[in-house]
């Protein structure tokens, strides 16, 4: 055996079964995961997600879903699903599963967790509801004032209707080919004190919900991206990363990311969707200026220039130095 | 560090709650505990809502617990019940009560926003309780906090600069082999597997194999929630006819954040085999003195951070595990004070 100081990172990987496939609304399945062997799975809390690997035959697929179950369940993940043609093929991949079939999970890790507050507005848009149920289910439970605007194409395209039925007028269900898009105006148009205000869904709402925040104090605006934010390639170039607990310095060139760099260099970093969405890639910064890139951060946290996500961001400067 | 206080605690051992109250802090806050008659665990703020006095120095009557200073009378949800002076109870007279189960092991305590304890479950701790397993254990109050002792477990190679008896062998025999890491939202794992190396004098003892025999071993460790903490050492022992098998050492610490630079700690050492009193013997009084070594240096670190204060300090490639469990725990502080 080869003899090394270097610890080897993972994320919790299992295999799992599915024990559940329901579909929930058009086009949305409801998956329910156990795991395969005994045991019990690592506990989340809302607004964390799951990667679901798909063996495809001749490779496999790796997505991100929003964990939509409740955190007191520890037996089991649930995760739902909608059928998107358009998509890079992972949806169509598990609405081709079957109960019984295996599948392997990765994670959880939470990206979008929920700050505790005595007031939240929830927005949603399609099926950007998944992480927004376990955070209304806490939000409730806290005993928190809060309200859930929810929209989607149509009202049979919209998930989780009954579960949200019991929380009356705290929900508004806005289906668009009858009450048409969500008023962000009215829901958003004044910032409310000491409330936060958590969105999840596609990237016109998300980008309409960043613009209707920007008179609301800087922290209040939590959202997640599950594609990576669209961005102007500029000419990269090269810089020296310090990675000061391995005791390596990296030189990362242009067209070469911090996180193939790293693992070039034989440390062992986790990263999962490599497209800065999914921060699992999260590095320490201890000197030096972060180029921020990834989807992850809000403006604050990139701002603080305390961590970075290693495989899409840079630096601005000659010289990064890394807790790494 | 902050401690976060969305999170289920342990704060005694089972058989250490019954029908007297006992006196316990959690996170700053006094709590009196007992148990109703039904058996259910009972944890109030432990201060009488007339006076600054203890409700742990009162009496039960029934599920009811009375000041022996004011009279002042509690029922097990904190509501009071009953005055001496008057007829009429003061409206809204009450003390805090808190969500507390028992699972067997220890009675846990959730100090946090209550209608939130419902969606957490406490770690799993059937280990202390399945059969083929033996167990034993005590109890250490450490005036430092519960982030220096998350350092200490997570990184054991300490062991054998702060005590030569207990120290397995395989740790110095040669280079660590990798510890290996695997982490989630909530939780940390490592272990890693030592090639065949001796066993520690105390580990052949027990195990009843030659002291020069070599076995593979495969030492784990896991950061189950904020008060809960399990590592493991295994022996794989091959060729010894009868005595081939898994042998395994289960640490359980379960913790007591009092506040930040005092910490509980209830440890339990369990194993699957020698499950006599004279391995008992033979084990217990050494692992008493090792977490007491431990704990007393423990101690140092937090008094030398009181008179120095904190300074960066030099990590190294094995830090990996300490510096995801700092990460959870920063993050848990973070997202509860809000913002």
């Amino acid at each position: 055996m080869t003899q090394s100081a270097a610890p080897l990172m993972s994320e919790f990987e299992a295999a799992a079964v599915v024990s559940g496939l329901e579909t929930i609304a058009e086009d949305v399945v409801l998956l329910t995961l156990t795991p395969a062997a005994a045991g019990h799975l690592p506990a989340w809390t809302p607004g964390a997600h799951l990667d679901l690997i798909l063996d495809e035959g001749d490779g496999e697929l790796v997505r991100q879903y929003s964990l939509c179950g409740s955190p007191a369940d520890r037996d089991r993940y649930q995760v739902a699903v909608l059928r998107a043609p358009d998509s890079r093929g992972g949806s169509e991949a598990v609405h081709r599963l079957a109960e019984g079939d295996r599948v392997r999970i990765r994670g959880p890790r939470n990206h979008f967790p929920l700050v505790t507050s005595p007031r939240y507005v929830f927005v949603a848009g399609g099926i950007g509801i998944t992480p927004i149920i376990p955070m209304i289910e806490e939000a409730d439970a806290a005993g928190a004032d809060w309200e859930l605007h929810y929209g989607g194409r149509t009202t049979q395209s919209m998930a989780f209707r009954d579960l949200l039925a019991k929380y009356g007028d705290r929900v508004r269900l806005v289906p668009q080919d009858q009450v048409g898009l969500l008023d962000l105006q009215s829901v958003l148009g004044t910032p409310v004190p000491d409330t936060l205000v958590y969105c999840c869904g596609p990237e016109p709402l998300l980008t309409a919900v960043e613009q209707r925040c920007q008179s609301w104090p800087s922290t209040a605006l939590h959202l997640e991206r599950f594609s990576p934010k669209q961005r102007a390639d500029d000419a990269d170039t090269a810089f020296e990363v310090v990675l000061q607990r391995s005791g390596l310095t990296i030189t990362v060139e242009p067209g070469v990311t911090v996180f193939d760099a790293m693992r070039g260099a034989g440390v062992s970093v986790l990263g999962s969707c490599l497209e800065g969405i999914c921060g699992t890639c999260e590095q320490g910064v201890l000197e030096g200026e972060v180029d921020h890139r990834d989807s992850v951060l809000d403006e604050e946290e990139q701002a603080a220039n305390d961590c970075m996500m290693v495989c899409v961001s840079r630096s601005l400067g000659p010289r990064l130095v890394l807790d790494a | 560090m902050g401690i976060p206080r969305h999170a289920w605690y342990p704060v005694a051992a089972s058989e250490g709650i019954g029908r007297s109250p006992i006196a316990r802090r959690l996170v700053e806050v006094p709590l009196v505990l007992y148990r109703s008659t039904t058996g259910e665990p009972v944890a109030l703020e432990d201060r009488c809502a007339h006076r600054p006095v203890r409700l742990s120095d009162g009496v039960l009557d029934g599920d009811l617990i009375r000041s022996t200073y004011t009279g002042f009378t509690y029922d097990p949800t904190g509501r009071c019940v009953s005055v001496p002076t008057q007829e009429q109870v003061p409206y809204g007279a009450a003390v805090r009560s808190f969500p507390a189960r028992d699972d067997g092991s220890f009675v846990w305590v959730w100090i946090g926003e209550a209608g939130l304890a419902a969606l957490r479950t406490p770690p799993d701790t059937s280990v202390l309780r399945t059969d083929g397993w033996t167990t034993f254990g005590g109890a250490l109050d450490t005036a430092a906090g519960i982030g220096l002792l998350y350092d200490n477990f997570c990184d054991i190679t300490h062991v054998v600069q702060l005590d030569q008896a207990i120290a397995p062998p395989a740790l110095t025999t040669g280079p660590p082999p990798p510890l290996e890491v695997e982490v989630s939202e909530t939780s940390v794992r490592f272990w890693r597997r030592f090639d065949a190396a001796p066993l520690a004098p105390w580990n052949a003892q027990v195990l009843d194999l030659p002291e020069d025999a070599e076995h593979e071993q495969v030492e784990e460790g896991e950061f189950v929630g904020p008060g809960y903490w399990v590592d493991r050492w295994t022996v794989e022992v091959k060729g010894h006819g009868d005595h081939d098998g898994q042998h395994t050492l289960v640490f359980s610490h379960a913790l007591t954040p009092v506040s930040e630079k005092r910490t509980r700690h209830i440890w339990r050492v369990s194993r699957n085999f020698a499950g006599s009193a004279a391995a008992e013997g033979t084990l217990k009084p050494l692992f008493e003195a090792y977490y007491a070594r431990v704990g007393e240096v423990l101690e140092q670190m937090q008094t030398i951070l009181d008179e120095e204060g904190p300074r960066p300090e030099v990590a190294v490639a094995a830090d990996a595990a300490v510096t995801h469990v700092r990460r959870i725990m920063q993050r848990m502080v973070a997202e509860e004070l809000g913002g």
